[in-house]
């Protein structure tokens, strides 16, 4: 099976002060058609590879390998929504800037909504909505461009803890029974938990500079439960990775 | 009464054109500033000089360009809504301005990661970002506008003048032929467009847009905002439509650039080359005047700035205290900013002429009109926003009242915008010198002195030349003064009173 995506050998150093920090010190990975998990302490420079991989960052040396017309879509930590606009139109707006029309787009929009479970609120401002329901909208907007890969960045890490769950699983069940176009997904978490429940593959990363440390293939079949003993031996296997 | 009616119409239809083009100007330099680095090193300082320069200063741009390179109507009428727009852009351009760089940085991460092309982002992203402001300034421009009409509409340089149809020339030749009746006709219904056009579309702009309650009716404003949207935004969806299309390659953006500012540069020299010669000697001679008489106007503004803010913060907390007086000062506040500054004089004429000491109590009431208001504007619109909903309740609560709550709790919450309103009513005051300290009624010409009668002179005796350089130099002056005081004194107010604990 050929990779959906590719990095191959990518740093990335930053300025301040007149020093120059470095963030990504070679990283190479190859992705497949699964779903993967990148772990790794705060500031490691975990979002900043997103960023490389989205595009909104070039990287300092190194290549990211994307198909042609590849579409990506990006959860961003913070929902990132405009507030001067409802949320059909927040989620319709990529498309509408791709050149559809808004019958056309709202169509979409519509669609992806309801994937989400919010089809009730299409016409609801930003504002009137509480932090769960505007990440789904921010999940909603990166599935109806219809992409080829999805990142997210710390998805839950901003939200109450049942909130969080109960929107892992809704992602979980979109991944599995495969009903969007993702082929990959990237998540960013510093969550050893979230990271075995979700995930197919976990890559963690060393402190900054980061460095793969190790990649780890998650065996145990959905749905998980983490009292298991082997989801507990396997979170064990991680933390001696990350304490190395 | 037609011709009454005719010259209402030109006016306003005028001060229509100015809004309209400062609007759309605004909303593309001041969102290019936000968003490209070398545009805003390159505007940020010009900017800063254009908008002290008073209105006489660009007199002789209007004439040299307007007048003489277009077709004779069409020219002076260019000119007149190109002084307009001086008097009403500039604030209009630093709110998108700074409406766009305050806006959430991950918000242009999103547009770019979607793709979205500079229309997108520019019709969805940065003009609904700017719309708060964009109102809560045109209250202001739309005032400052009316402010200079007279000057806008009766352009003098020494045996040249132009007048133009219109409400200002109707007052001002009704006053010089001595017909009181059609001067206070005019009077009466400039008042009547002035608060029309506020409580029919202004207010209710304000109260739709900034949530405040103001003295308004709402039908009109119904229809003139959902056809202006609907516009607004088939012109945005032709620009993406457009934009998804025809992938420009990407250095036309900097060449379009680069075109307009060549073009502007070749008219500007065209224009140049039909002032008199350049003369070093006149060029001194006026340099050394502004330097002589700027001490004077300087006593004044500040003066003027000081008890501005004096009056604009007592006008405040009666405001505050009771809504009711708040909707009539803003009102009255409203309506008397915008009450040309020349016709202050023929108004109130018998006190000018009156005793020797009426000039300057005129001349106080001109400057004041040019400076109080924008620092009640601003007390109001977003001081009294600021003032924080838990410090009113800490001080119920610890029964702090009276003197001891102005002092410990109401003033300092509101002197952030008190500095930004204070700033604006100084360059307002510098710029209503031009029309406080010099005035003619055919014959009779009252000079009190200042920077503000020294452009008048040199505008009498069609010194172009002369009007130029010292409008440079005066507005070199006090964008010196901006930076070297103002700048300190924000950074202080900013650093110890602004934001949260
Ligand atoms: N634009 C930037 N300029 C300078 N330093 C940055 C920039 N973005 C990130 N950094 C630095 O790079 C490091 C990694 O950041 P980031 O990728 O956000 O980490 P995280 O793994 O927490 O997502 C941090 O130390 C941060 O301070
Ligand atoms: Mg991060």
């Amino acid at each position: 099976m050929s990779p959906v995506l590719s990095l191959v050998n990518v740093t990335k150093s930053y300025k301040q002060d007149g020093r120059s920090i470095q963030v990504l010190n070679g990283i190479s990975l190859e992705i497949g058609e699964e779903f993967i998990a990148m772990l790794g302490p705060s500031g490691c420079g975990k979002t900043t590879l997103l960023r490389i991989i989205a595009g909104l960052e070039k990287p300092d040396s190194g290549r990211v390998d994307i198909p042609e017309n590849a579409k990506v879509g990006f959860v961003f930590q913070f929902p990132t929504l405009l507030p001067w606009m409802t949320i059909l139109d927040n989620v319709a707006l990529p498309l509408k800037a791709q050149g559809m029309g808004w019958g056309e787009a709202r169509e979409r929009a519509r669609k992806y909504l309801s994937l989400t479970g919010l089809q009730a609120f299409e016409d609801f401002y930003p504002r009137e909505m509480s932090g769960g329901m505007k990440q789904r909208v921010n999940l909603a907007r990166a599935l109806a461009v219809e992409p080829m890969i999805l990142l997210m960045d710390e998805p839950f890490s901003n939200l109450d803890p049942l909130t969080a769950e109960s929107l892992r699983s809704e992602i979980l069940d979109l991944w599995t029974l495969g009903v969007t176009t993702v082929r990959s997904i990237i998540m960013v978490t510093h969550s050893v938990d979230e990271a075995i429940l979700m995930a197919d593959k976990l890559v963690i990363l060393t402190p900054r500079p980061a460095k793969i440390a190790g990649v780890i293939e998650v065996r145990i079949p959905r749905p998980r439960d983490r009292r298991s003993a082997e989801f507990q031996k396997l979170e064990d296997r991680v933390y001696e990775l990350i304490a190395a | 009464m037609l011709y009454l009616l005719l010259c209402a119409a030109a006016s306003v239809l005028r001060m229509l054109a100015a809004y309209v083009l400062s609007v759309l100007l605004a909303l593309v330099f001041g969102v290019a500033m936000a968003r490209s680095r070398s545009v805003e090193r390159f505007l940020l300082p010009i900017l800063d000089i254009l908008q002290s320069i008073p209105i006489l200063g660009f007199f002789p741009a209007a004439l040299a360009f307007f007048v003489t390179v277009l077709p004779a109507g069409i020219g002076v009428e260019a000119a007149a809504v190109f002084l307009i727009i001086t008097s009403q852009l500039w604030n209009l351009i630093f709110g998108v301005y700074s409406s766009v760089k305050s806006l959430d940085p991950m918000l242009f991460d999103m547009s770019k990661v979607y793709r979205m092309g500079r229309a997108t982002v520019f019709f969805y992203l940065c003009v609904p970002a700017s719309r708060n402001s964009l109102v809560a300034n045109s209250l202001i421009s739309w005032a400052g506008g009316w402010f200079f009409l007279t000057s806008s509409e009766i352009i003098t340089m020494g045996a040249a003048e132009h007048r133009l149809l219109g409400l200002g020339t109707f007052i001002m030749e009704a006053f010089e032929r001595g017909d009181s009746y059609g001067f206070y006709l005019g009077v009466a219904s400039l008042l009547t467009v002035i608060l029309a056009t506020y409580i029919l579309v202004w207010n209710p702009a304000g109260e739709t847009i900034l949530e405040r309650e103001l003295i308004s009716l709402r039908p009109v404003y119904s229809t003139i905002e959902s056809s202006v949207g609907s516009l607004w935004s088939t012109l945005g969806n032709l620009m993406i439509k457009a934009e998804a299309r025809i992938r420009l390659p990407s250095f036309a953006g900097k060449a379009i650039v680069i075109a307009v500012l060549t073009s502007i540069a070749y008219f500007l020299v065209g224009g140049l080359k039909q002032l008199p010669s350049f003369d070093i000697e006149s060029v001194y001679g006026s340099l050394l005047e502004v330097a002589y008489e700027l001490p004077l106007s300087l006593a004044r503004v500040s003066t003027i700035v000081a008890f501005s803010v004096f009056l604009s913060l007592a006008a405040t907390y009666a405001s505050y205290a009771r809504k009711g007086i708040m909707l009539v000062v803003l009102l009255v506040g409203e309506v008397l900013a915008s009450i040309p500054a020349v016709v202050w004089w023929p108004l109130l004429a018998s006190i000018a002429l009156g005793s020797p000491l009426g000039p300057y109590m005129v001349a106080t009431v001109v400057m004041l009109q040019g400076s109080l208001w924008y620092l009640y504007f601003n007390l109001i619109v977003y001081g009294l926003a600021g003032l924080r909903k838990d410090l009113e309740e800490m001080s119920r609560v610890y029964r702090i009242r009276g003197l001891w709550y102005l002092r410990s709790v109401f003033i300092p919450s509101l002197l952030p915008s008190l500095a930004s309103g204070a700033l604006s009513a100084w360059g307002g005051a510098w710029n209503s010198t031009v029309a406080a300290e010099y005035v003619s009624f055919g014959e009779r010409v009252i000079d009190i002195g200042g920077v503000g009668a020294v452009l008048n002179r040199k505008a009498a005796k069609g010194d172009a030349l002369g009007v130029a350089m010292s409008a440079l130099l005066l507005s070199l002056v006090i964008t010196v003064f901006n930076k070297a005081l103002w700048k300190r004194f924000f950074e202080f107010i900013e650093r110890r009173y602004g934001g949260g604990e």
